[in-house]
């Protein structure tokens, strides 16, 4: 079982090492170069969809690739209402967390009737019908000419206010943005409703006998994980000031994947480091931009076989030796 | 406690990677003396064949003009950076070359959206952003005078082009009905966005209007559509590879001298015509080059393009990558030093002597080019016509 | 017109039907889904290039040569990486598959350079067919087509090691039990889909012409809509699934629009599965 559901007082000592983490990151900045800052903030981009995916699969049981389309559809609304109507950031973050949700709710109609495979495939089918509204609605989002000069965030209630514009200030925010959707994470799978989504994963028959509607929990862990996800899209868009139909590209959705089940699916930590190791490693391996790509995907296969559960596993496990196991749903067969 | 050392020893070996990201700089190593010059395109994913391109070019303009003894006594040495035509990864491409290997001058990107995310950060960074490949307009509406300082685009944008091949067409081959089949990205719909325009001044109507992806293949139900529509030439915007498949498709629907290609994508391309020359012949383009242009720089460059890659005949985005290579020496030369701030106020003043003729910035610093109207004609392109492509910008 | 445009959607459709056929199988004996399945689409069709092109063999001869090129490195990665996934799970699957697929494609790229190639054979000559002309080579992929999955449907029906292959697909501990080489089955049916996947690649390189490491991407993402239509396992389904997907793409583009026509599989996936949630054929036992 996850370690969070376990006594409250082991609970404590988390949060307090939750703080210290959070406290070395705050002042990271001190000595890390730009280049090194805009690695972070890039995988901060990628750990909000990232801790959706983890939410649906790691304690749902679903394997969503829904998620970088949801992430595409927070990015464009984000930059919309920036752009035509100059709102505050606060308020198309929250409309970026929104309007995936309200979207997913439609989808999860085809989608939740499904298991396995077909469940995976009918996800990655969302991307490209996503894609293919993108690209065509080109009065709306100028189709593949794609917007662009989306204003940076502007930090204030409604008018005036503090624009962020440095690589540190964007990456005090996202620093903001990932405690509180970690924080988020940790409150739905702490909550009832957390604990029925793991009972689901477990055995989905055995949690509808005991009297909760399973179809319910799966639909909430289907639209929380699109809001999660949109938030992602609403941050990544105020950073490079522009999208486009790209954004619904394979190669997206394989780094979020790459984030979450190469981290460790399931546990809280593991999207957080896999968010920075993968995405470090592949900025560390740009030293031979030849062969870049054949030894990333290299590790990506020999990881499976070493770290078969996520290298969150072997970096604790180095500490604290044996450490409870985490029970997964497997798919598949 | 046991937690916390945990927690603590995980958050180092994190700190300690995104260090190690940051701490090396490229394996290409430059020698202390070496002028670095950053090309960052997609170099690996779906767009890496322009990346390559790109990359072949900028290399062989490297290389000849280390042969020729570098600039002001120092070396070329180029660093390639891999964006995957996406921000993202472009982004941080840049970021690197910026912030670890402390270059100065970067070529980039192919894609548009990406191009557009670096404005800004070489804006901050004061590094002098070439671009030899990117279409969309906004990227030198903000340039030069639009805000932006540091960004150059070498690159004819398509407002001209798409007048100058609608008039030849309309009042030198009669054509009233076109058919529309372009590339589904900015360029491609920016183009035909741009010919809508001009289709009411030259009598111009459009019967049908697909986009294909650079992936598409397979193109006989559109030229089936087109066969039966009246339509008298295919209005097309795209590349060397789509070009290729669409003229040996329109030989498979028996369009061969019934329909006429006429836009852009690399039609002059000795391959492309090779692929189905009854298709071909008739075709018209507006391009910036074409291997075949007739001046002792580009026959040299085409020359040696093919003996240094195996016989490949260079395409325009390997030739505006060389060009603009030269182009950046020549800035250096000018401004007598590597000075990124000297060589961008040298950049925006030059009068270069290009291989096509000569090239200068206008306020948005983009490149005022020559382009030319070629038609094929038995086989061989025959030129119709050289115009400048000269922007009208938007009032602010 | 409309002749037209069903002969064009049944000539590629056969194509995604010959690749995702692969797929099938490797996913009802493993299963796991190959998300490097175009890769080796990709690697067929470079590699009767590279026969072609280099060796100065002629097309002909450049086909046998491909499949045994990717026969063999499909046997180097079978043997090392998928055989090795009976035993993980699901998802780390994909990881490993799409650790493959980028290797692959990248490895091409590093080879060969990333440019395109251009591929030079096939019989391109068109032929009247009942009134209409079309390529030799479009009739030769639709008979390939039809003849391999008749050798498909004898081989998993009939031959002994089809049984196998049907046991591991139904259960693998009772496969263990029984003392079946499990290791075995996988590896052969991996090698199997695969050379159909180059197969295809090489039927379909005169017609694409242009080689280049991504090649094969679009065609992955077909083949998952194709093989989850098709009820993941099911032969027939799977040849059916193509012929429909290639029919209503050919359909979308000449009168929807070809901006169009790469949304129809996943379109189509979604209406089939809301439909059918499992496919146009139920295969609860596999095959």
């Amino acid at each position: 079982m996850p370690r969070f559901t376990v006594a409250g007082q082991h609970f404590a000592g988390q949060l307090a090492s939750g703080a210290l983490i959070i406290a070395c990151l705050a002042l990271f900045p001190l000595v890390a170069s730009s280049y090194q800052l805009s690695t972070l903030i890039i995988s901060m981009v990628f750990l909000l969809p990232a801790l959706g995916l983890n939410l649906i699969l790691g304690y749902a049981g679903m394997l969503s690739l829904a998620q970088m389309g949801f992430f595409g559809v927070g990015g464009y609304t984000s930059a919309l209402l920036a752009m035509h109507f100059g709102t505050p950031f606060w308020l198309n973050f929250s409309a970026a967390c929104l309007v995936p949700a309200l979207l997913a709710i439609p989808l999860a109609i085809p989608a939740l009737r499904l298991r396995h495979t077909s469940f995976v495939m009918c996800t990655i089918a969302f991307v490209f019908i996503l894609e293919s509204v993108s690209k065509n609605w080109v009065g709306l989002t100028r189709g593949d000419m794609g917007l662009s000069s989306v204003p940076r965030p502007r930090i204030g209630l409604w008018s005036g206010g503090f624009i962020v514009h440095t690589t540190v200030q964007y990456y005090y925010l996202g620093l903001l943005l990932c405690v509180l959707a970690v924080a988020a994470l940790v409150t739905i799978v702490r909550s009832p409703a957390g604990r029925y989504m793991i009972a689901i994963r477990e055995d989905e028959v055995l949690a509808a006998s005991i009297g909760g509607r399973t179809w319910h929990y799966r639909l909430a862990a289907f639209v929380l994980s699109a809001a999660f996800a949109g938030a992602g899209g609403s941050y990544y868009v105020h950073y490079v000031t522009v999208i486009s139909p790209s954004v619904f590209d394979p190669t997206y959705t394989n780094t979020v994947l790459v984030v979450v089940l190469g981290g460790g699916v399931g546990t809280i930590m593991g999207p957080i480091l896999g968010g920075v190791v993968f995405i470090a490693l592949s900025e560390v391996l740009r030293i031979a931009p030849e062969l870049r790509m054949v030894v990333y995907g290299l590790i990506l296969t020999t990881s499976v076989f070493l770290f078969p559960k996520g290298i969150v596993e072997p970096l604790t496990a180095v500490l604290r030796g044996a450490i409870p196991s985490r029970a997964r749903g497997s798919h598949g067969r | 406690m046991k937690t916390t050392g945990r927690r603590i020893f995980l958050m180092l070996s994190a700190v300690c990677g995104v260090s190690l990201a940051g701490g090396l700089p490229s394996a290409a190593r430059a020698a202390s003396g070496d002028i670095k010059v950053g090309v960052i395109g997609p170099m690996t994913g779906a767009n890496a064949p322009y990346g390559s391109l790109a990359w072949r070019g900028a290399s062989l303009a490297a290389k000849e003009i280390n042969a020729a003894g570098g600039v002001l006594g120092h070396k070329i040495k180029l660093v390639r950076g891999d964006s995957q035509c996406t921000p993202v990864e472009g982004v941080l491409a840049l970021q690197r070359m910026i912030s670890s290997d402390h270059i100065k001058f970067v070529l980039g990107d192919i894609c548009s959206s990406a191009t557009l995310a670096y404005e800004p950060i070489v804006e901050n960074a004061k590094v002098l952003l070439l671009n030899a490949a990117s279409s969309d307009p906004t990227i030198t509406y903000k340039a030069g005078v639009g805000g932006y300082k540091w960004t150059f685009r070498n690159y004819p944008t398509d407002e001209q082009r798409a007048g100058i091949v609608l008039k030849y067409a309309s009042e030198k081959m009669h054509i009233h009905k076109v058919a529309i089949l372009s590339v589904d990205n900015d360029y491609g719909r920016g183009a035909i966005a741009l010919s809508k325009h001009f289709f009411h001044r030259y009598g111009i109507t459009a019967v049908s209007e697909d986009y294909f992806q650079a992936s598409t293949t397979e193109f006989l139900p559109e030229l089936n559509k087109i066969k039966n529509s009246g339509a008298q030439a295919i209005l097309m915007y795209g590349y060397a590879a789509s070009s290729r498949l669409v003229a040996r498709q329109m030989l498979e629907s028996g369009l061969a001298g019934k329909i006429a290609l006429i836009g852009n994508g690399d039609f002059t391309n000795p391959q492309t015509i090779a692929a189905a020359p009854s298709v071909l012949n008739g075709a018209v383009e507006a391009a910036a080059w074409s291997p075949d242009y007739n001046s002792a720089r580009s026959k040299t460059f085409v020359h040696d393009y093919e003996a240094a890659y195996r016989g490949e005949v260079p395409q325009v985005h390997a030739f505006t990558h060389w060009e603009t290579i030269n182009l950046l020496a020549a800035a250096i030369r000018k401004a007598g030093s590597v000075d990124p701030a000297a060589v961008r106020r040298a950049l925006a003043g030059i009068t270069f002597d290009g291989a096509t003729g000569v090239v200068k910035f206008d306020s948005h610093d983009q490149a005022d080019l020559p382009m030319i109207l070629y038609q094929v004609e038995n086989g061989k392109p025959v030129i119709k016509g050289v115009f400048r492509t000269a922007v009208a910008y938007p009032k602010p | 017109m409309l002749q037209n445009l069903l002969t064009d959607g049944l000539v590629i459709g056969s194509v995604y039907a010959l690749v995702s056929v692969g797929m099938t199988v490797i996913l009802g004996v493993l299963g796991q889904i190959n998300f490097a399945h175009g890769e080796y689409y990709m690697a067929g069709a470079f590699a009767a290039w590279w026969a072609i092109d280099r060796l100065g063999l002629s097309y002909i001869e450049s086909i046998p040569l491909a499949i045994l090129i990717v026969a063999v490195l499909s046997l180097v990665i079978g043997y090392v990486v998928m055989q090795r996934l009976v035993d993980v799970s699901f998802d780390a699957g994909i990881i490993a598959t799409l650790g493959i697929s980028l290797l692959l494609q990248n490895g091409a790229t590093l080879l060969f350079g990333g440019t395109y190639q251009v591929f030079d054979g096939g019989w391109l000559a068109p032929m009247r067919v009942l009134g209409e002309d079309i390529a030799q080579q479009r009739i030769l992929i639709v008979l390939v087509t039809l003849a391999v999955f008749g050798a498909l449907e004898w081989l998993v029906r009939k031959s002994s090691f089809g049984k196998q292959m049907r046991a591991v697909a139904q259960n693998v501990e009772c496969c263990h039990v029984l003392g079946l080489d499990v290791r075995r089955v996988v590896l052969i049916t991996f090698i199997l889909g695969t050379t159909l996947a180059a197969l295809s690649g090489v039927m379909t390189a005169p017609i694409t012409m242009n080689i280049y490491g991504a090649m094969g991407e679009a065609i992955t993402l077909k083949s998952f809509a194709v093989i989850v239509m098709g009820g993941m396992g099911s032969i027939g389904g799977t040849l059916l699934a193509g012929w429909v997907l290639g029919i209503m793409e050919s359909l979308v583009a000449a009168y929807v629009g070809l901006q169009f026509r790469d949304a129809v599989a996943f379109t189509l996936l979604v209406l089939v599965l809301m439909w059918r949630p499992s496919g146009f054929f139920n295969t609860k036992a596999r095959y």
